[in-house]
């Protein structure tokens, strides 16, 4: 399978999860990749230069980019970097994401700030950044969301954010529709990372869910190549929700009782 | 009340277990003066999965949010972070009592961000400790009290056979803050 054969894709916050399911699923379509990474030091460092390796180990090339998309001097300075060292940019995918877990009515000022500067403003950063790039290649924008953006989420202040991003796709792809650039995201529903570690914490019957509702990274992975590839020229200003019909299977007792997470109340498990 | 039935090695032991498989380091880098993040490279995420395992082995819930993020939801925004992101005089008052010696760099003026660096192992073992310590008196399913713990990490009802339960870590810290303020006045 070599789909996306010598097409450079850069994918923000790759080091961990859905990010790095990402980057090995497009490495193994034949991709070069730009691995990004915000913390610098620790073990976000060391997984995304393990990552490299790997993808090196593909006969792929990998490059590594420290940079935090709050940052717009730190975005301009990655994709010049990559246009330095791997002259082209065909396909972006926006999956870094950063939110503190607390209701959105608690959060103080500087939390609200930092949210809408990661997962917003960020976002946009990396957009802007990109475009010359992916207008030569007439490459793909695809943006990594969360059913947050929909369904209500127990101290998920990032789903307002997910929604947020989702209309900027629908925007993006109609006003970069004529430069040849497709925009479109992947929403997914449960996917176990890292962050599911977060939300295990805040959310207390999650664990009671069936097994077979929860996605893999490798999932979403799959669905963001298909974005990528040539397959899916029909498509653009699209929502795709990759969630085993986690949200279909959301449903309320006839009494109006809400219900959530509660092993007898899902169908089809 | 103060229990017995799990020493503070145990604690120690099982934690360094935690860190091992989170940040897949070596476990005799481990000690109890580590910084989780300067000495064995954690990040926020890592000390949520390490959280977790503890709470796992030992049946309790570790606090969600830090003692900063409490002053400020008990007193008000800017309590303990000013607009530029630093601590204010108020607010080291309260860590030093809170961390004292665990915490020597703490000091009024420095910066948000460097408190997370400044948890090392021993000061999480204390806050397992001290939630493990909230174990009541008597079982709350039958109200005898016959705590036992056969492998010095589970503590259960020797009478009923259920699980202890412990004040969760965010209650335990809010717990704190209402007394030291009704002590000293701070806020």
């Amino acid at each position: 399978m070599n789909i996306l054969k010598d097409k450079v894709v850069l994918i923000t916050g790759s080091s961990r999860g859905i990010g790095r399911a990402i980057a090995k699923k497009c490495a193994l379509a034949g991709a070069d990749i730009v691995v990004n990474y915000r913390k610098s030091g620790g073990s976000s460092q060391a997984q995304a230069e393990e990552l490299c390796t790997e993808i090196e180990k593909m006969g792929r090339r990998a490059l590594i980019v420290h940079a935090d998309i709050a940052a717009r001097d730190s975005v301009k300075g990655m994709f010049n970097e990559v246009n330095e060292k791997m002259g082209k940019l065909d396909h972006l995918i926006l999956n870094a994401a950063k939110a503190p877990f607390k209701p959105l009515e608690k959060l103080f000022e500087r939390e609200l700030r930092q949210l809408v500067d990661t997962n917003y403003i960020g976002n946009i950063f990396c957009i802007q950044a990109a475009l010359p790039m992916l207008e030569k290649t007439g490459g793909k924008i695809i943006f990594i969301s969360s059913l947050g953006s929909r369904f209500y989420n127990q101290a998920y202040p990032l789903g307002s954010m997910k929604a947020a991003m989702e209309s900027v796709i629908r925007d993006c792809a109609e006003s970069l529709r004529t430069k040849n650039i497709s925009v479109n995201a992947v929403c997914g529903g449960i996917v176990k990372t890292d962050s599911f570690k977060v939300l295990r914490q805040f959310w207390d019957n999650i664990d009671m869910l069936p097994a077979g509702l929860y996605v893999e990274p490798e999932e979403i992975a799959d669905v963001v190549l298909f974005l990528c590839s040539e397959a899916s020229r029909g498509i653009t200003g699209q929502t795709i929700v990759v969630d085993k019909g986690l949200s279909n299977a959301i449903c309320r007792t006839p009494g109006g009782e809400e219900v959530r997470g509660k092993k007898d109340n899902l169908i089809n498990n | 009340m103060s229990q017995n039935l799990i020493t503070e090695e145990k604690v120690f032991e099982e934690l360094k277990k935690a860190i091992v498989e989170t940040l897949r380091v070596d476990e005799s880098s481990i000690t109890r003066e580590s910084s989780l993040i300067n000495d064995l490279g954690a990040e926020s995420l890592d000390f949520l999965d390490i959280n977790y395992r503890l709470e796992q082995a030992f049946g309790m819930k570790m606090a969600r949010h830090f003692v900063l993020e409490h002053i400020e939801e008990m007193f008000g925004e800017g309590t303990a972070i000013d607009e530029d992101g630093r601590l204010t005089d108020k607010a080291i008052e309260l860590l030093k009592i809170r961390f004292g010696n665990n915490m020597p760099e703490l000091q009024p003026g420095m910066d948000m961000d460097e408190i997370p660096a400044m948890v090392t192992v021993q000061s999480m073992v204390q806050g397992v400790m001290d939630i493990l310590n909230s174990l009541p008196a008597a079982c709350a399913s039958c109200g005898n009290s016959a705590w036992q713990s056969d492998d010095g990490i589970k503590i259960k009802c020797g009478s009923c056979g259920d699980s202890a339960t412990f004040t969760n870590g965010d209650d335990l810290i809010k717990a704190w803050l209402t007394k030291v303020q009704e002590e000293k006045n701070i806020f």
